[in-house]
């Protein structure tokens, strides 16, 4: 079962490395106003074709490119609902303190659990493939941390009805 | 809006072209049956449509390729006897392929993109990304 995860982070990684090739560029309608065009999509011409990735029917990925910035969003695996609502509550969480991850963008992309808005000036600022692999070892870590969090609640839950129902024995 | 020539493209040849894709799917389906995938590939990448806008020649080519793409087996055998002049047309099906979500075809198409940028390298990709006009 890892392989075919490792088949999808290598293409996701080719495909940011490729897509990520950002530089400035302010802004055509407005003097003086520099906005990342892959939010806005007002020119087609500074627009490349985004890109699906799919691993299977639950899991995908959208790359969209602009000339100044990068756009990934990710829906992540949810097996059931309990996964359902620990992963909306996790990265709800994740998105409210966007501010200090600085690539996290605040809402999700609509059909999309999470997303990421990289600009030229985070590439100026931070190293290119360590931005990648920052990305991909999100994906890696989201699902870990989701089983986890699945495993715990089950955990706890278990203790808590053992302990409740020892007073009825 | 659409200049005239796409128009004179649309009209006239979207039935020429799709009738070249019927009759290319047959031979495919003739190479697969005598158990040479890379030919049936070749065959299907060969007359991609890239100039036409009509939604149906691309439908109908994509499905020529996926069933030649679904049918190799042995992806490394597959890429030493083809030309590198396909690996451009080649990355745009796979990445039409990824964007379907249907398990079986994510993996091959998976599995096809790894080998392909080992090959071709991130130029390839780059130029699936970049080039608007010719779509698949």
């Amino acid at each position: 079962m890892a392989n075919p995860l490792k088949l999808y982070l290598t293409c996701i990684r080719n495909t940011l490395e490729a897509a990520m090739c950002l530089q400035n560029f302010p802004c055509q309608e407005v003097e003086r106003h520099n906005k990342p065009e892959v939010e806005l999509k007002t020119s087609p011409e500074l627009l490349l074709n985004p890109v699906l990735i799919c691993r299977n029917e639950a899991e995908k990925c959208l790359i969209e490119t602009s000339i100044n910035s990068l756009r990934i969003s990710l829906k992540v695996k949810q097996a059931d609902e309990l996964e359902n609502i620990l992963a909306k509550k996790f990265l709800r969480f994740l998105s409210m303190r966007a501010e200090a991850f600085q690539v996290l963008r605040r809402k999700p992309v609509q059909g999309y659990d999470i997303s990421f808005l990289i600009t030229n000036y985070h590439c100026e600022e931070m190293q290119k493939q360590k931005l990648i692999d920052f990305i991909v070892q999100f994906m890696e870590d989201i699902d870990k941390e989701i089983s986890e969090l699945k495993m715990s609640v089950s955990t706890r839950g278990r203790l808590v009805a053992s302990e409740f129902l020892k007073q009825f024995l | 809006m659409m200049a005239g020539a796409e128009k004179f493209v649309e009209a006239d040849n979207a039935e020429a072209i799709i009738t070249r894709i019927e009759h290319k799917s047959r031979k495919i389906e003739s190479l697969l049956k005598q158990n040479k995938p890379v030919e049936a590939l070749k065959t299907a990448l060969e007359g991609s449509p890239p100039m036409t806008r009509d939604e149906r020649c691309k439908s109908a080519n994509w499905i020529a390729v996926h069933r030649a793409l679904m049918a190799i087996k042995d992806v490394e055998g597959m890429f030493s006897s083809l030309d590198p002049e396909y690996y451009d047309i080649l990355m745009k099906y796979l990445y039409r392929g990824l964007s379907t979500g249907d398990r079986p075809t994510c993996d091959q198409c998976l599995r096809i993109h790894e080998k392909l940028t080992e090959r071709a390298g991130l130029g390839c990709i780059l130029r699936s990304l970049a080039d608007t006009v010719n779509t698949v």
